[in-house]
Parts: structure tokens; sequence; C-alpha cells
């Protein structure tokens, strides 16, 4: 596929995807004015309720409210949010830097241990140490990542006191230093590290597994080369690209599971603000977020794409075959 | 023997296995000189791949070996730890495998790849003393142009080519023993002659000994000086290879030679060992062969044979040579019984008309690839029509055209007068186009629905055109033709995997006959079996041809299968036809030079003539889009290039 | 001696020795995951024979209790009995997972199915609808789907969570399909005239649906963590409906007051299902990764 026809691919499908969320929340029950105006809303006059419904747009047809805001999105102007009444694109602003953070940093240690862990595992194949890691890796994949969440706070908050339980940073004096925002990223970044290592681990795991198993290894050891060679050189080397653009597609999924560790941390990322939006009818703010993540997701399914195609040298000869004749016959 | 290479003693080996403990490998002694090549014959799962992978010490973790001696070139292996064993592979021993499509690392180059086995055992060497190494040894297994193929992936390099860089990564330590198992069974046959020349040769360079594990009497009889002919684990009989070719002891060997189709003389029947090998779960306590052998005797069923000698250099493991048991002459090979005279019926209409087909796939924008090109032909009822072709001579594509499964591009196929082709007559003649033509695969994974039982795989054709079974039910029917196939019954409960290849094949066969075609297409249908069972199936094909009339459109790329079975051939080169003949005179004179090339690259399992039969070598170019078809004989057409007449 | 070197020929083959008896574990049965789950789906099942206490009866008398003689495993912070609300809770659970596995199922199986055999056009048009699906994190999609759908019940969420399960399933399915629909077996069966239901339901279902067992199992698991997790969050079942994820809604009152058998026990109980399904779920799977290795 050429850039061109990407782009458009990618443009259309955010097109169908803000139409999709834009419908489904409009037609959902539940009054946005609650989140514009607080408590307050329940005593508006129908008089002034019309007024502010007028004020914000929400008076017009759903299509017309549509068509409205595509205008204004493409140019720039991505709405309100009735709760913060800031413009969108601020309110994220203030949220991004604490998610990217913490899904960062969990990005970095989940890929990093992950390769770790599945070797090892992979290494002992059915010996002790690969059936122990398998079964706690097992047990711990199939803890809810809310009540690890709970568990960490129980244990380290509750009962030892050594961490917070909330929030990025202390409040009053001493909050936001480097060491303050770092105590408070263990716990989180430790629920959202352990639910998903296992998934990655295993999968490193099996994929060591099923290279270990061909004919080239055989060969490689026939002609003398050491065990630990062929398994960092062939085996390792062979699994790259696809873990590569795996890691690339879990970029959104690693972000969701954020989400819900953020809302119990009541980290102040964005998965606390999605949270809020879509319980609140907070619309343009849920919209835009909507649209983030699908964007991120599209983006890191073409950067898993590029990056198999620069890594793999079987794809990279798929893409520049049309150039040259490679087949070689003897 | 004391300056030997390799001295092997009382070696078992065993896998264990879910099902129970796996004997692979029983009790084998064998021993090599230096600069010797040694065959391993046998049929698939009779231990000899994992007796190479034990004289490399690479079996896998679930297997335990043990020997009272194995040693090479001097060094005591058989107690020698992973660590100790290390620098020894590849100098000492090194080891090719049987298919070159997965023994490489897809990521790297293969210049990288034969760097990498020089540098295993030569650390200290510089960068270009390992370069120049690398082109030597390419150069070595016969790569042209190796400073610009060194760069290549593997994926860029055909069979062949893969195999002979599997060969030079193999020859990288100069070990002074070669095992290579299998080394040819994926090539094509012309390609298969080339590397075992060239195995050969390298080995005589490099004064090396070898060890030839394969399956294929043809290629033993190519490329061996000895022989070990193994059965059910164990080895039954050893010599050189004249004295098992020309004076086998084995009945098992007996039966081996006779059930090959290449020395078969016209008009017989081949000889099918009865039955099937043991599992080696529990392998009988007798001689393991006894229940297939027509020759054995009461001591066979209780006690194990030892290796008698018989003559010289020449051994074989049964009661036969015995002082006290009765002489039995060996049977010539290849007889085992001739069909009645008037047994092929002469070819009556035709049923199966061929006109100017062709194919292409497109398996990308822009990128067009030629399947089948102008082939014209036609079948007569009751004649076995055979089409001879090379993987990527597009035979597979005509299979499914006939069978009105791919739509041709240009071009017609009349079946009994209707032009499958068109969507419209097609419709109209539907019903008896589906009953009437039957296709029998290659017998694979993927050939039988591995979900069904074998009654239902018979019976789907009548289930699915709602044909009301003329013998009380669809069980009964399915009954009726396993037992016309020759199998037994007992097995309609059973699913594909369940069933071993050659009864597999049988279900396939019995499925295609229950409609009671009139033409069958077997596409490849022996390719995948073993010897024995392969003549099983062929005396099958000729039985239903001669007794009940079916005519055949048989696809295959062995051509001492297709001598054997067809009365007339077509060879497929690249998408073309370029001769078409009947089999005697395609055979006696073959006028196209790739169908010289062909004939000349069956390996005969005859040794003398084998050994000093020169290749006809084919240049390989794909024939040109012109070119018309001339009679030189009444029946026998070639291709002939325009303009120019075919060399005589 | 001598008879003994007499020609007998061919004998009938010995029958082959049975296969050794293996037990059930031996053979890859996870016999303590099937009893743990087989007695939690009884148990669910028959709540009303094991129960103690009524499960929604508020004892204000009795709030947050430590587990004692008379609350097994105590009372939560509104006074309900958490052994009884174990069993009568479960039964939500366990029942959203079975019925939103069976809704997403029934869905993979469709959409998989059409993407694998359609044109070209048709195949990548569903694909893209299942990528922009996939582009918004789930626990969004579900909030929305749910507000859509009003005051939810186990009905409803089940509703949901299959609703938006089903997309990993229908690409195995899809993928499986295309690549079966070259395979010989089927065309063998086009060659005899078999129609698209025929081949599909004869030839391809059979095979897919047992290479996707284990993610249809997982999606059970998964189903069951959704309910929970939306329960927790408060935008899952209400409060006054019991079920493991609303039990465990109550734990930010428990933290503070350090009321730990309200966490751990539910919990405790969730993710051991979970984890019973899962073993379950790998024994399907297990299989699928034979041969050694050669290294």
């Amino acid at each position: 596929m050429t850039a061109v026809k990407r782009l458009a691919a990618f443009l259309l499908s955010m097109l169908v995807l803000s139409a999709a969320v834009f419908w489904i929340a409009r037609l959902a029950p539940g009054d946005p004015l609650v989140s514009y105006y607080g408590e307050r809303a329940e005593r508006l006059t129908p008089e002034e309720r019309a007024q502010a419904e007028a004020k914000l747009g929400l008076d017009m047809p759903i299509g017309a409210q549509y068509v409205r805001w595509l205008k204004n999105a493409l140019h720039g102007d991505l709405g309100v949010s009735f709760k913060y009444r800031q413009a969108v694109p601020e309110v994220i602003r203030g949220r991004l830097g604490n998610t990217l953070l913490l899904g960062g940093a969990g990005f970095v240690l989940i890929f990093s241990l992950a390769l770790a862990l599945g070797a090892v595992c992979a290494w002992y194949e059915d010996r002790p140490a690969d059936r122990v890691l398998c079964r706690l890796g097992t047990v711990t994949s199939c803890v809810p990542e809310f009540w690890m969440c709970l568990l960490l706070i129980l244990v380290f908050s509750v009962t030892l006191r050594l961490l917070p339980s909330s929030g990025a940073w202390s409040l009053g004096a001493g909050g936001g230093t480097a060491a303050d925002r770092a105590r408070h990223l263990v716990l989180p970044l430790t629920a959202v590290v352990l639910g998903h290592l296992w998934y990655y681990a295993y999968m490193v795991r099996n994929s060591l597994l099923e290279q270990m198993r061909s004919d080239y290894v055989l060969l490689a050891r026939a002609e003398g080369l050491s065990r630990r060679r062929v398994m960092v050189r062939h085996c390792l080397r062979n699994i790259l690209p696809s873990y590569l653009s795996l890691m690339a597609i879990s970029v959104p999924h690693i972000m969701g599971g954020t989400y819900i560790v953020e809302t119990v941390f009541s980290y102040p990322g964005i998965g606390t603000l999605s949270y809020e939006s879509a319980m609140g009818r907070d619309y343009d703010l849920l919209l835009a977020l909507c649209l983030l993540s699908g964007a991120v997701v599209m983006v890191s399914g073409m950067l898993a794409q590029a990056v198999n195609e620069r890594v793999d040298p079987r794809m990279r000869a798929r893409r520049t075959r049309h150039g040259k004749g490679a087949a070689d016959r003897g | 023997m004391e300056n030997a290479l390799l001295q092997l003693e009382h070696l078992s080996v065993s896998f264990r296995t879910p099902a129970g403990e796996v004997e692979a490998v029983r009790d084998v002694s064998l021993s090599l000189a230096p600069g010797e090549i040694l065959a391993v014959v046998g049929e698939s799962g009779c231990g000899k791949s994992a007796l190479c992978k034990a004289i490399m010490k690479l079996l896998p973790a679930n297997a335990s070996a043990r020997a009272e001696k194995l040693t090479v070139a001097g060094h005591d292996i058989a107690s020698l730890s992973e660590r100790q064993m290390r620098p020894l592979r590849g100098a000492l021993f090194s080891m090719v495998f049987q298919d070159p499509m997965t023994s490489l690392d897809p990521t790297y180059t293969v210049g990288a790849q034969i760097a990498e086995a020089v540098r295993a055992h030569e650390p200290r060497l510089k960068k270009p003393e390992v370069h120049r190494r690398v082109l030597e040894l390419m150069d070595l297994v016969g790569i042209d142009r190796p400073e610009e193929r060194c760069r290549l992936y593997p994926w860029n390099f055909s069979g062949g080519m893969r195999q002979r860089a599997v060969l030079a990564i193999a020859l990288a330590g100069r070990p002074k023993l070669l095992i290579a198992d299998e080394p040819t069974t994926a090539l094509d046959v012309t390609v298969q002659a080339q590397i075992l020349d060239l195995l050969r040769s390298v080995q005589r360079r490099l004064g090396a000994a070898a060890i030839l594990v394969t399956h294929d009497l043809g290629v033993v009889a190519r490329a061996a000086d000895r022989v070990a002919v193994m059965y059910a684990g164990k080895i039954v009989e050893t010599g050189t290879a004249e004295e098992v070719f020309y004076d086998p002891r084995h009945p098992y060997t007996w039966g081996l030679l006779r059930s090959l189709p290449s020395l078969a003389a016209e008009g017989e029947s081949l000889y099918a060992i009865p039955g099937m090998p043991p599992t080696l779960i529990a392998p009988p306590k007798g001689d393991a062969f006894a229940s297939r052998n027509e020759y054995a005797l009461a001591i066979d069923y209780e006690r194990q044979p030892p290796l008698f000698p018989a003559g010289g250099t020449h051994f074989a493991a049964t009661w036969l040579l015995d002082s006290r048991a009765p002489h039995i002459a060996p049977p010539r090979p290849g007889a085992a019984g001739v069909l009645p005279a008037q047994a092929r019926p002469a070819p009556g209409e035709v049923l199966l008309d061929v006109r100017h087909l062709c194919h292409s796939f497109h398996p990308a924008k822009n990128v067009a690839v030629r399947a089948l090109e102008d082939v014209s032909f036609t079948v007569r009822r009751g004649e076995i029509f055979g089409l001879v072709g090379e993987s990527g001579s597009g035979k597979s594509t005509l299979a499914r055209c006939v069978m009105g499964v791919l739509r041709p591009q240009s071009g017609s196929i009349l079946y009994k007068g209707v032009d499958v082709c068109d969507p419209a007559a097609a419709r109209a003649a539907r019903h008896m186009l589906r009953t009437d033509r039957q296709i029998v695969f290659q017998d694979s994974a993927s050939s039988l629905d591995p979900r069904m039982k074998a009654a239902d795989i018979i019976a789907e054709p009548m289930a699915v055109n709602h044909i009301a079974p003329p013998r009380g039910s669809l069980r009964e029917e399915a009954a009726f033709q396993m037992r016309y196939v020759g199998l037994d019954p007992l097995y309609l409960d059973k699913y594909p995997p369940e069933l071993s290849g050659g009864q597999r094949q049988r279900v396939a066969i019995a499925r295609a006959l229950a409609m009671e075609p009139s033409l069958l297409v077997a596409d490849e249908p022996v390719a995948a079996l073993d010897v024995s069972i392969q003549a099983q199936i062929l005396n099958l094909f000729r039985h239903l041809q001669a007794e009940h009339g079916f005519t055949f459109l048989f696809i295959a790329h062995d051509l001492s299968v297709v001598r054997y079975l067809c009365d007339r051939v077509g060879v497929l080169y690249r998408g073309r036809l370029v001769e078409l003949a009947p089999t005697k005179e395609l055979f006696a004179r073959p006028i196209h030079p790739y169908t010289k090339s062909l004939l000349s690259a069956i390996p005969l399992p005859d040794p003398r003539k084998e050994r000093d039969r020169p290749l006809c070598s084919f240049d390989g170019a794909a024939p040109g889009p012109g070119g018309r078809f001339t009679e030189t004989a009444p029946g026998h057409f070639v291709l002939t290039d325009d303009g120019k007449e075919a060399a005589l | 001696m001598d008879d003994l070197f007499t020609v007998v020929g061919l004998r009938p083959e010995a029958p082959p020795p049975p296969p050794p008896k293996r037990s059930l574990r031996q053979r890859g049965v996870p016999v303590t995951a099937a009893v743990f789950l087989a007695a939690m789906v009884l148990g669910c099942l028959f709540c009303r024979a094991l129960m103690t206490k009524d499960p929604t009866y508020m004892d204000l008398a009795n709030c947050a209790r430590r587990p004692c003689r008379e609350f097994l495993f105590g009372t939560d912070t509104m006074g309900r009995d958490i052994f009884s609300m174990i069993w009568y809770g479960g039964r939500s659970s366990l029942a959203i997972g079975f019925l939103a596995t069976a809704l997403s199922t029934l869905i993979a199986v469709l959409v998989g199915a059409v993407s694998g055999l359609a044109p070209r056009w048709l195949d990548s048009l569903l694909m893209r609808l299942t990528e922009i699906l996939l582009s918004v994190p789930s626990l969004l999609v579900i909030i929305l789907l749910q507000a859509l759908l009003g005051r939810p019940t186990v009905l409803s969420i089940a509703l949901v969570i299959g609703l938006t399960g089903w997309t990993a399933v229908a690409k195995v399915i899809r993928a499986e399909v295309r690549r079966m629909r070259t395979a010989e077996y089927v065309i063998a069966a086009r060659c005899v005239g078999g129609g698209f239901f025929h081949i599909l339901r004869r030839h391809l279902a059979p095979n897919f649906l047992s290479s996707v067992m284990f993610m249809v199992v997982m999606n059970v698991r998964g189903a069951i963590v959704a309910e929970s997790t939306l329960s927790f969050l408060g935008v899952g079942l209400p409060l006054e409906t019991v079920s493991w994820g609303t039990m465990l809604s109550l734990a930010d009152n428990a933290l503070t007051s350090g009321a730990w058998w309200i966490i751990l026990i539910p919990g405790g109980f969730l993710t051991a299902t979970l984890l019973a399904v899962t073993d379950l779920g790998n024994a399907l799977r297990r299989g699928a990764n034979k041969g050694h290795s050669n290294l």
C-alpha cells in the first residue's frame, strides 16, 4: 500500500469512528448539563434549560450537531469540556504526561522483562525452573487487574504503610518532586506490569520453542555452535521481527490496561479522564479521547508493519520485489 | 577393522512418548572406512534418522541412547558431555538434512551462515580470510558467481541451491565424516541427480567418509559403496552395493527390490510386501519382519536372528542363513505374477479432450505466473494417461482445471463432449460432471478431513448429491467400497490421523470410486508413500483399470511409476506440454531435451548401470511462447521451436 | 529343534498391546481445575442449600464483622453475609461469563466464516470495521453501549460484553477458514458438488472450532473479569444485585477500615475460578506444541 492509500484509510476510519461515537454517546440517556452545571442542573427552569442547551448546541438534531462538530474539528477546534470548562486539548494536555509516564515505563518494563522471562522458560523447557515460572505466570495472569491493585494497596499502603495509595504526587508541601512522583508511581506501575507481563512472556516462550524445533537449529548445532549461541544468534533473532511488531500492536492494549489501574489509584491520567467523561456525558471530551486512542491504535498498527518490513529481510524483499528479479534458479 | 573411521557397537535409542517407550534403534553395530560412502536404507519410521542423530549426539531430550562403543577417527565419544562434543561437531563430523527449505536460518544471508560455520572452528580467522574461505566453499559445492550470491538470503535460492549451501555449511569445518539424512528427498528428480553427483565428487575430493540415509534404492545405487538395510530399528542386511543389489539375502530386501516399479518388466504386476511395519513401542519378540515374510520360519516368531555372514563383507539377519534352514532361492526382482494377456483393454472413444488450455496466476499486482500455456491432449476411455512434470510445471493446476475447480483463462476442456469451462453448458450437465469425474490427491494432512470418520468420508459424495445408496445404507455403501479397495471395514469408524499413509490413500480412492465415476484424476497419489505401500496402491490402480475399465489421468513426478502404470505419457515443463507419446515409445526414443534429461536423472536401483551413467543436462530455459507440435512417429508428438527442427 | 526351521510363512500379526492405562491427569486433563470448577458451578446453582443467611439482607447491627462462626466469611460494610453472597453472587458472575461467551462466539463464527469465504472487498470491509471497534478501549465501548441500554441487569451486561468480545476469535476463524479453503479435502468436497453450507458445516466448522476452543474458553474468563471490573468501577451491575464484582465495589470503604476479608475472600474466589477456567483452556491447547527441541 502506498502512503497516500494508508493516509486515506486512516482518515476514513477516523471519520467512521467519530460518527459512531458521536451518535452512540448522544443516543444514550443521561444529562450532559449535569456535568456543566453540576447539582444546579436539576433546579433549572425549562427556559433556562433551553437557553443552556442552545448555548452548548444541544438543541439541534444529532446530524446537524455532528456536521457542526466536524467543521469545527477541521478548523482545529475540538470543542469544550463541559465539566472542566476548558478547551478539550487543554484538558487532555494536562493529563497526557502522567499517562505517558505510567504507560511508557510500564511498556518498557513489560517488554524487557517478558523477553528475559520467556527466554529463561524456553531455555529450561519442561524443567523445574520453567514449570515454576509458568505456574506463577498463569496465576498472576488470572488475577483481575483491579483486584491486583486492591491487593497492592492493602499490603503496601494499608498494612505496611510503605507507599502512597493514590494520586500522582502528594498534596501540599514537597509535592511534585521527582522522588515523590516515583514513590507514587511504584504501585500503579507494578500493577500494570504484573497485569500484562505473563501474556507476553508466554508468547515469547512459545515462539522460541517453535524456533528451537526447526531444522536450522539442528544444522547450527551440527556445525559446532554452542547452544547459547544458537539461542541468541538464531532463535532470538528469528522471533525479533514478530516481537517488535507485537510491541507496536500492543501499545493500545497496554494503554487500555492503564485505564483501570489509573482509576483504582485515582491517578490523574487519560484513563481516569475517559472514565469520567463517559460517565458524565462530557461529549466533546469523550469524542476527542476516543479519537486519540483510535489514532494511537491505527498508527501503532502501521508502525508494526513498518517495523516488520525493516527488521525482517523477507518482508524487505517483498517490498522491493517489483524492482529486481530476486528469484535465483540453479 | 582397526583403521575404521567410525566404529559403532550395540547402539540402542529409545524415545519416551505419551504412548509408551518407542525403541527406534535396536542394537545396531556398524563401521565405516575412511573415504567410504555407506547408505542406510529403510522405510519411514525404521529408525534411520535416529541413528544419525545418535552418532552426532544431537538427539532430543526425550531420547536416551546407549552404545557399547562409539569412536570417530579415534575419539571415543560415547561418554562425552555436550560441552566436550561441541568442538568435535563440524570438525569431525557434520550433517546435511532433508528439507533445505527449513534447514537454513531465513534471517541471515547464505554467506553469513557459511561464515558462521567457518568461524565456529577457526575463531581467530580474520574477516577477509573468512570471506575467502566462504567463496571457496561455495565454489566447491558448485554455486556459481559466489561473490554475488553470498549476499543473498536463503529464500532467494531454489531448493537445489539451498541444499548446496547447506552442504557448504556442513563442509566448513573440514569434517572427516559427513552424514546426509535424506538429502535429496525434497528435490526434483533432475536436481536430485545433480546433488548426488556433487555429494560423491566432493566426498572423493576431500577424502571424507559419508553416511547417506535414504528410502530410495535408486539413490543408493547411484552413490553408495556399501549398503545397510534397516527395518524396525535393526540392520537386517549389510554389504557392498553389488552384494546387496545382486545377491540379496534377507526376505525384506527381496521384497523391497521386487516392489520397485522401475525393475518390473512389462505386463507384470508389482510385488507388494503384505501388511505394515510393526510399531516399535512393543516390538515383536522374534524377527520383526516375520509377520510380513512369506518365507518366515517357525523360529522367526520366537527368536531374533543374529547377523549371519553371507560371504565376504555381506551379512544378513535372517534365520534362512542358518545351516539348519531350508534353502530358498531368492525370487527374481520385480516379478510377482503376470497380468493376463488381455489385461490392458483397448482404449475406447475420447473421454476427455483438453484444447489449448492456458492459465496464469496473479500472486501480486502486475505479477503474472504462467502456470499452463497452450496445453492440448486427449484421454480415451479405459486408458491410463500419465502427466509427468517437476514442481512448478503446472500439473496440479491442470488437474484442478479438469475437475472444474479452477476456470482456465482460455482454451476448453471437453468431457464427454460437454465443455467444462463453459458455465452454461457445465450447469446443464452438472449432475453428470459431479459424479462422473473424481479426484485423488497426494497423501498429506489436508487430503482427508481429519475430523470425519472414514465411513462418512467415503459416503460424502452420495450424501451431498442425495443419491439413494444402492446397498441399503450409506454405511453399507462405505463398507462395500472399502472392501473394494482392499481395506478391512474394521476401519470404518477411524479418523484419518489414526490411519497409515497407505490406508488413507485407499480411503481417498474408495471415496472417489463411490460415485462409480468414469474418469479418475490422480494428483501424485503415491508420492508420499513408502515403496512397499506404493506398490500396493499401484497394483490397485492397475486392477481397477484392467478389471473395471476405469480411465485415469495420472499425474506424477516419478517417471518409473509412470512407466510402470501408464499407457501414454505427456511431459509438462514450465506450463507447456513438450512431448507426448505412448509410454514405450517415449522411454525408448525421447526427443525433447527436457525429456532426455528427466529420463537420464531417474535413479535406477542397479549400481553397475547407475554409477557411470552420464547425466543429460538441460539448460533450463523456459520454452518460448511459440512452437508447434510435430508428430515424429505414430502417436509421438514433440514441441519444436518455430523454424528449427528438434535435434534428433 | 528342527521344526523350528520349517517355513511357516505369514502368520496373522498379534494384535498390538493395548496402550498403557493412564490416569486422567497423565492424559493432560486438569483434574483439580475441573473438580473445582464443577464444585463452584454446582454450589452456585444450588446456592439455596448452601446459604446460611439471606445474601441481600442488610444486617446493620453486624456491619463489617470479621469471619466468625456465625458469619463464616464475615460480613461486608452493609452487613450482608459474605459466605452466602459468594454462592448467590457467583450465579450472576458465571451466568454473565457463559452468556457473553455464547453470544460473542456466535458473532465471531458468523463474521469470521463470512470474511474468510467472502470476496476480497467484503472481507476487507469487515476487517476494517473490526479494527475500528478494536481501536477504542473496550472499557469505553462497554460503558457507552451500556448507557444505551439503560439500567444494567445481568442480561444487558452479558449482551454488552458479548457484543464487544468477538473480534479476536473472529480474526482467528477468518485466518483458519482462509487456510482451509484451499485444503484438498475442501476441493474434493467441491468436486462432488458440495455447496457453501455443506462445506462450512461438515468441513470448516468442525476444524476451526477446535482451534478456537482455547480462545472461547479464555473469553469466558474475559467476560467474568469484565463484569467484575465494570461492577467494581460502578458502571456494571448496581450494588443491590449481588455479584463478585459488586461485592468488591465496597473495597474502598473496606480499605480504609482494614476489613481485609471483604476484599480478599470474594477476590480469592474470583481469581481461583479464573485460574480453573484458564487451566481448562490450556489443556485444550496443549496438543498444539508438539515435537521436541533441537536445541
